[in-house]
């Protein structure tokens, strides 16, 4: 599995993890008692935050249904476990060979996950499409099922009543071991190419899938992975409890783990353990205070309840301060230490192999309104090709239309022998076409360095990505800004990240939209040497939509005008200067450089 | 001489004073969450008691009671760690909650501590069969009401039944039981029907059971506020004129307020306060220390398992766990508020009185109390 961070992040990381749980173990097995139940319990939530924060804060998408996989964890392994005569007592209707199994905690539990996997399979790839709040109540309706299911399936679960006998063999080192396992799989995910691009997606779904990311496929792995994970925390805790039921793992649970998510952080596994650690602190205290205590001049009086309010106030002043939770969006070791990557030869980006882009006949309608009216255009390979209109003439649509974002009601995009339109989003870049967009769509919260590393683990296979990677931030310039996070920069430089990031794809053809827009001169003249650069060396054709006309005058060898999504003119820049219908389109239409 | 008399006189009365320790009593309750409205208001009656006995010196004029409470949040885990906790703390013996789940948790802990366990109010004969010998119930069986109920139904002349049960949880099927013991007098079960807890609409069942013919004599059910009112209107406007019996579990205002749709209703509980009764004295009690009257029988029967807890210390003659243990294991006809409580013969379950109670003209009526015939109880049944 390949990692994207600097060597010098993993190592600290990864110590850091086993010497908080182990640590933690060792404390609570030193004073023991019920402290070490205390932890123990703590060490059985943190394994199951991991899990769910590998998948709802990797992918951005709140996990209701989690607590339906730890209950699968939780039952299958607690049915390999149960002794033989308790089975025979409290579950009569299972099959004979079923009764008579019995097995260790390890084993059952690896079961468990795997058959908690399969599960998470199916479900995973009936929900994968489904983006944002769908999802969201999509798991929230696994949860529910599952429940329904646990409560029915009478035979196997006891239904409502207690499954109870399971043998009590979750120690403190037990789930130390176990959320060590989760800890250490989340981290090394998060971190891992599919992580990465699985963050990029939470970003931008859209930008995502213009470098090469298949968003829904990332998302089905994290929520397999992290559905075997949270078995594992099911299984642990049927085993420390050795008497459960259906609504251990409903609505009361799920809100308590998430609460702990929530507060700490989603996105990162410093948020998982700072959300458990704090608000088990916060409970543990408020616990002992709860029962009343004399301060020598006033006693204070028993009120049980402060628990749950204090954990409230909790949520919600972290809520209120601090939205992205304590931790908020880096790791601790992203904060404190600066990144060093190996230093290396950035890749020459080889030049590339073209053919004529030919879009034939294209309309596209919303409802009532054409935005894009038989429009049918040739790209040919190595030239500039200049998309200018008024506003609202369908220039953004048509290059949509030409990068897979929408597909047109009618007509042909081809590529030689390569029909465009039958490919998914996230195959377009392997057509070796490229793209930047009118509103910028960087990954904000991902480095310079990662935004431009996805897109070359998307592209061309993932091949040489470091290499690539650092290649296109010297064309760009951006080496020294490389680990500062996209979103923090200036908005010239966010355009050449964006810029950047489309050249590592190696494209054949890069739609650039409206890449000037918020440049003044010299900005814009030194991407114009930045475009000429590329069109010259590496043979790139270029399809730039602009209203800065000096800029298409100046660079374009050729210029389609576009007037209410229709074709009005093509040809050279001097040809459609001096055309009439150029001229009436623009006439009246506000601040515009005149030709 | 005189020497050794002092002495010895001094180490006897030191001796006798020693004896003067206190019985610490843990509860691992439910104070917030879920199962809050069961615990606290037995919670309530526990202390009234503690309050009572402390005030003349402690259990026998000479043990004072030492509560020792932690809140479970309505938790299994929770119940685990203040279980746990309680056994830290010295506790002689434990409350647990009126739930199965955090009950047969727990029980594990106080068997492993050897420390005997109460559960507050939960009635399924199988917890003390699951929980081992550590743990007792404090109310009586499903069996034990259900017998009552179908031996009452049998006396009345009612020979044909039809019983409404939830395989949901252990509680709502106690209709079950109630079938077995109509069947062993000597009546014939016509039919039973499944429900969901908190389903919507009964009206498939009622119109079932308004068509039979013959019709059923008797309608037995142990379905609580929400399903038992909804139940009840479904059944009487799709026909039904015949007896409704239910349980404890519809021992509450709403019962009360359906007004003539409850007409005639029948169910048992755990106690009623006649005239001059030890019930009628503690809502006595109770009204003078919290100054409005109980609502609930529940605070008696928590009264009540403090009432068992100095019955078992004054047997023991001491506050030790194991001995404690075995006291409350043989002990006979405590009288408590709601009635005489004994757990010598049997495993956990105390035989205690159950009321019968009709609903009439809004009011409660007492039918009688009747001491079930033991050989009817049926087993606890697992499923």
């Amino acid at each position: 599995m390949e990692l994207t961070l600097p060597r010098s992040h993993l190592a600290a990381a990864l110590l850091a993890v086993v010497a908080i749980v182990v640590s933690l173990a060792f404390v609570g097995d030193g004073i023991g008692t019920s402290v070490e139940r205390t932890v123990t319990v703590f060490l059985i939530s943190l394994t199951a935050i991991a899990a769910i924060g590998l998948y709802s804060g990797n992918s951005g998408i709140l996990s209701f249904g989690h607590l339906a996989f730890m209950a699968i964890g939780a039952y299958v392994a607690a049915l390999l476990t149960l002794p033989a005569p308790i089975k025979g007592a409290t579950l009569p209707a299972l099959p004979d060979w079923f009764a008579t199994i019995e097995l260790g905690l390890l084993p059952a539990t690896v079961i468990a996950m795997a058959v908690t996997m399969m599960l998470a399979t199916a479900v995973g790839l009936a929900i994968w499409r489904l983006e944002g709040s769908a999802a969201t109540i999509a798991t929230l309706a696994l949860l529910i099922i599952m429940h329904g299911v646990l409560i029915g399936w009478r035979d196997v679960t006891r239904g409502a009543q207690t499954f109870f006998g399971v043998p009590r063999e979750t120690t403190i080192w037990v789930a130390a071991g176990g959320a060590l396992v989760a800890l250490v799989v989340a981290r090394l995910y998060r971190d891992s190419a599919s992580g990465l691009r699985l963050r990029a997606g939470r970003e931008n779904a859209i930008a995502a899938a213009a470098v090469g990311v298949n968003v829904p496929r990332e998302r089905f792995i994290a929520f397999v992975l992290s559905a075997g994970l949270t078995a594992l925390s099911g299984a642990l805790i049927a085993h420390f409890l050795g008497a459960f039921s259906p609504k251990k793992f409903y609505f009361t649970d799920t809100f308590f783990l998430l609460a702990m998510l929530i507060v700490g952080g989603m996105t990162t596994v410093t948020g998982a353990i700072s959300g458990a650690v704090v608000v088990t602190l916060v409970t543990e205290v408020l616990r002992r205070l709860e029962n009343g205590f004399d301060l020598g001049f006033v006693a204070i009086p028993q009120i049980f309840g402060t628990t749950q309010i204090g954990i409230a106030l909790l949520i919600l002043i972290a809520l209120v301060r601090r939205p992205d939770g304590l931790v908020g969006l880096k790791e601790w070791e992203e904060r404190l230490i600066p990144a060093r990557r190996a230093a290396l030869t950035p890749k020459p980006l080889s030049p590339a192999k073209a053919e004529a882009l030919s879009a034939r006949n294209i309309t596209k309608r919303f409802g009532g309104l054409v935005a894009t009216n038989d429009v049918s255009l040739t790209i040919k390979p190595g030239e500039i090709l200049g998309l200018i209109g008024p506003n609202g003439s369908g220039k953004t649509t048509l290059l949509n239309l030409l990068s897979g974002v929408l597909k047109p009601d009618s007509g042909s995009v081809t590529r030689g022998a390569l029909d465009l339109l039958g490919l998914p989003p996230h195959q377009i870049v392997d057509a070796g076409i490229a793209r930047t967009y009118q509103n910028i769509r960087l990954f904000p919260t991902l480095s310079v360095y990662q935004n431009v590393q996805v897109a070359a683990l998307s592209s061309k296979g993932g091949g040489d990505a470091d290499a690539r990677t650092a290649g296109a931030l010297d064309w760009l310039g951006l080496r020294a800004a490389a680990e500062a996070a996209a979103g923090t920069l200036s908005y010239g430089d966010q355009r050449r990240v964006e810029i950047a990031r489309a050249l590592v794809c190696q494209p054949s053809l890069i739609f650039l939209d409206e890449p000037a827009a918020g440049m003044n001169r010299e900005e814009t003249d030194a991407l114009m040497a930045i475009l000429r650069k590329l069109n010259a060396e590496l043979g790139i054709g270029i399809l730039l939509v602009d209203h800065d006309l000096a800029l298409i005058n100046a660079l374009c060898q050729r210029i389609v005008v576009l007037n209410e999504g229709q074709k009005i003119a093509e040809g050279a820049p001097d040809v459609v200067r001096n055309d009439p219908a150029v001229i009436e389109a623009y006439l009246g239409a506000a601040d515009h450089e005149a030709p | 001489m005189n020497r050794l008399l002092i002495v010895t006189t001094a180490l006897g009365l030191a001796a006798g004073a020693a004896q003067a320790d206190e019985l610490k009593l843990g509860l691992a309750t439910a104070q917030t969450g879920g199962l809050a409205p069961y615990d606290s208001p037995v919670v309530a009656g526990i202390r009234i008691a503690v309050d009572e006995i402390n005030a003349a010196g402690g259990i026998g004029g000479a043990t004072p009671i030492v509560l020792i409470e932690r809140d479970v949040r309505s938790d299994t885990a929770q119940t685990v760690i203040a279980a746990q906790e309680l056994v830290d703390a010295g506790a002689e013996a434990i409350v647990l909650p009126c739930d199965a789940d955090p009950a047969i948790a727990a029980a594990s802990i106080v068997s492993a501590a050897e420390i005997p366990a109460i559960s507050t109010c939960a009635s399924s004969p199988t917890l003390p069969l699951i929980g081992g010998d550590y743990v007792f119930a404090n109310f009586p069986g499903d069996n034990v009401q259900a017998t009552v109920s179908a031996s009452w139904a049998f006396d009345q002349g009612m020979r044909r039944a039809f019983i409404l049960y939830s395989p949901d949880s252990q509680y709502t099927t106690m209709p079950r039981y109630f079938a077995d013991v109509m069947t062993a007098l000597g009546g014939e079960v016509l039919g039973e029907a499944t429900y969901n807890i908190g389903q919507p609409d009964f009206s498939v069942v009622a119109t079932q059971i308004a068509a039979m013919i013959p019709a059923p004599d008797v309608v037995m059910t142990s379905a609580y506020e929400p399903d038992f009112p909804t139940f009840l209107r479904s059944l009487r406007a799709a026909g039904y004129k015949g007896q409704v019996i239910g349980s404890d579990g519809i021992d509450s205002p709403t019962t009360f307020g359906l007004g003539e749709l409850a007409e005639g209703v029948v169910f048992t509980t755990a106690g009623h306060p006649t005239e001059g009764s030890p019930l009628e004295a503690f809502n006595a009690l109770y009204a003078a220390k919290i100054g409005s009257a109980s609502e609930t029988v529940f605070n008696a029967v928590g009264y009540d398992l403090v009432k068992v807890l100095e019955a078992a210390v004054l047997a023991a003659g001491s506050t030790e766990p194991q001995a404690l243990r075995d006291a409350i294991a043989n002990l006979e006809n405590v009288q408590g508020a709601t009635s005489l409580i004994t757990y010598k013969g049997t495993d956990g379950m105390p035989i205690r009185q159950v009321s019968i109670i009709r609903i009439t003209g809004g009011a409660r009526e007492l039918i009688g109390q009747p001491a079930p015939d033991t050989a009817l109880i049926p087993a606890p049944r697992m499923q």
